[in-house]
């Protein structure tokens, strides 16, 4: 009986052992997946090169553009109707074409960035149809992106409407109206970015051989909060619950330094505003106990965390060693739920959270000064 | 004029989209009229960088208040006697002191563009600052332009001089008004740098002298052996 319990013992520890082992591997082999930097832009590249291979000569001349030239800094939070994107759009584009796009977007962004994106452009889908708010040039408006990012199964193509584009003619929201491009070469060594951007979402993603820098960003909501297949969908979520958890855990002296006394009503250093640096306000993050400060890194990390991790982590490091010249700086009430304004802003970041007078509808901004547009991977 | 009409045919077009979509794009500056100040600061001057962008249902009275002559286009004219009203309603002083900034540089936008709710219209002012002691001052800013629709936003940029620190910045609620307090490190006096250019030259000349005095004299020392 002893024998039989012993050995019934043995055959247990070796099970439990065997699965470990096999959960390690499994988590081994998914480190290996993240890879290195280097890797992870050679990735990018051939799932760039991949949308090519999907294009047609006119499609390859839209999609491309020099990397010195204007396109680079040509982006916005505005609508299409009012302003007027370059590159490929979604909504002209076969099935096939489009999964290949979200799929790029899919391997330069962490899955994290990619739940992001793809929710901000639901939401401007939800905005479309729901509110009225702007008809698609398609005329036949697809649906566009499934939940996985794919185009939806039986989805129309979309296409351009009887009479071209932009001029004032209206303006228009929904998934059909966001815009890829390359400025310059993918390349896994020199620089290029890929820019993909619509309604309240601007990522430019700049690549250099093992480097990125992922700002100038713009990430916004409207309709902040939304329910898609049953669920509950707030793009920007938990950028707003970390803010207020931070704000919510400093103590009264921190708090009366973090608190502006005036009104934010919208980004400082929004689109157009490049190469601008601000006096920076607020409280120190050197003043901040260690776990209020982790709760500020988790706060930036909604951002750097966009992109993919092998770029992120390497991100995240460098803001954690500026961490004592940070500084968060808040406007408006600290009950979650209210509309509030928020800043962090170190020597090599901005952040700006800036509800637009709702809560219902939130601007943000990414930015590094020293490194926006990759300037200085590009110097290199 | 049938051009004119057209636009305004097609403003109607996306007020009413946007009306439509409730809050809409309302965010994007529906009835306000956002007026974003960035202020940088010099020894001896002033800046203001002035985005304007009107909204959206008020780009056509903001348009019209700026094309006087109703052409549907904004002459150099009208756009220079814009910005010296917008001028006329910012308030500078230096340590109490009123100063005048000049306008340097303005960017309208196309009237299309501005209808649509794109257009920012970007002034830059400029003004000489007094000649001042090292030590604190303060430089206060107001815009009163368009108090009724207006949504401002105020801030200084990191100078790129060394010799101003920043040292406060306060605010009205509405960012109308704001105060930049600062401390101006002296300026390096002639005196001290050529002191410091002495003492360089002595102490680089006394070491070329002792190493010279020290150097082995290779040529004398044989002929003494002989």
């Amino acid at each position: 009986m002893r024998i039989r319990t012993g050995l019934f013992l043995l055959a247990s520890i070796g099970l439990v052992l065997a699965v470990s082992n096999a959960g390690l591997a499994q988590r081994g082999s998914s480190i290996l997946l993240a890879s290195t930097p280097a890797a992870t832009t050679a990735r990018i590249v051939a799932a760039a090169q991949a949308v090519v291979a999907t294009l047609d000569e006119a499609g390859r001349a839209k999609v491309q553009f020099p990397f010195d030239g204007p396109q680079k800094t040509r982006w916005s939070n505005l609508p299409s109707g009012i302003f007027q994107r370059q590159g490929l759009r979604l909504g002209d584009l076969t099935p096939a074409q489009r999964t290949a796009v979200m799929s790029l977007l899919s391997t330069a962004l962490s899955q994290e960035g990619y739940r992001k994106v793809t929710e901000i452009m639901r939401g401007d889908e939800v905005l479309r149809t729901a509110d009225g708010g702007g008809a698609s040039r398609g005329g036949a408006a697809p649906a566009g992106v499934a939940p996985g990012g794919a185009p939806a199964p039986g989805a129309p193509a979309g296409g351009r409407a009887r009479g071209g584009r932009g001029g004032g003619g209206g303006v228009i929201f929904g998934q059909d109206e966001y815009f890829l491009a390359f400025v310059g070469t993918p390349s896994t060594s020199t620089p290029w970015m890929l820019q993909f951007g619509g309604h309240h979402l601007a990522i430019n993603l700049t690549l250099a051989g093992s480097q990125a820098s992922m700002t100038p960003s713009l990430q916004a909501a409207q309709p902040a909060i939304y329910t898609f297949e049953g669920r509950e969908i707030r793009p920007l979520g938990r950028e707003n619950d970390k803010g207020f958890e931070l704000i919510n855990a400093l103590d009264a002296a921190a708090r009366s330094q973090a608190i502006l006394g005036y009104q934010v009503s919208d980004l400082v250093l929004g689109p157009g505003q490049d190469g601008r640096v601000i006096q920076p306000e607020g409280v120190r993050a050197s003043t901040l106990s260690p776990a209020q400060q982790n709760l500020l890194m988790e706060i930036v990390r909604e951002w750097a965390g966009i992109a993919h991790e092998s770029f992120a982590e390497p991100r995240m490091a460098q803001l954690r060693a500026n961490l004592p010249d940070t500084y968060f700086a808040w406007s408006g009430p600290t009950t979650n739920g209210s509309v509030m304004y928020y800043r962090i802003q170190g020597p090599t970041l901005v952040i700006e959270y800036a509800p637009q007078g709702t809560v219902d509808h939130i601007h943000t901004i990414y930015r590094d000064p020293t490194n926006d547009y990759g300037a200085k991977l590009a110097a290199k | 004029m049938r051009s004119s009409r057209r636009n305004s045919g097609r403003l109607a077009v996306v007020v009413a989209l946007i009306v439509a979509a409730g809050a809409g794009v309302s965010g994007h500056r529906l009835d306000e009229y956002l007026q974003a100040a960035r202020i940088s600061l010099a020894p001896d001057r002033v800046q203001i960088e002035l985005d304007l962008t009107p909204g959206i249902a008020l780009a056509e009275s903001i348009g019209r208040e700026i094309d006087r002559d109703g052409s549907g286009a904004i002459s150099p004219d009208e756009a220079a006697a814009y910005a010296e009203a917008v001028r006329h309603a910012l308030r500078l002083a230096i340590d109490g002191t009123p100063i005048a900034p000049e306008l340097v540089d303005s960017r309208f936008p196309m009237p299309e563009a501005m209808r649509a709710g794109e257009g920012m219209i970007r002034l830059h002012f400029a003004a000489p600052l007094p000649r001042l002691g090292a030590g604190a001052h303060e430089l206060r800013y107001r815009n009163a332009h368009h108090p009724d629709i207006g949504v401002y936003l105020a801030n200084a940029l990191v100078p790129e001089s060394s010799r101003v620190l920043i040292t406060g910045q306060e605010r009205d609620v509405d960012q109308r008004d704001l105060t930049i307090a600062y401390v101006l490190q002296p300026e390096p006096a002639l005196g001290a740098r050529l002191w410091l250019l002495g003492v360089v030259t002595s102490t680089l000349t006394l070491l070329f002298l002792v190493r010279r005095r020290h150097r082995p004299r290779a040529k004398s020392d044989s002929q003494g052996e002989e």
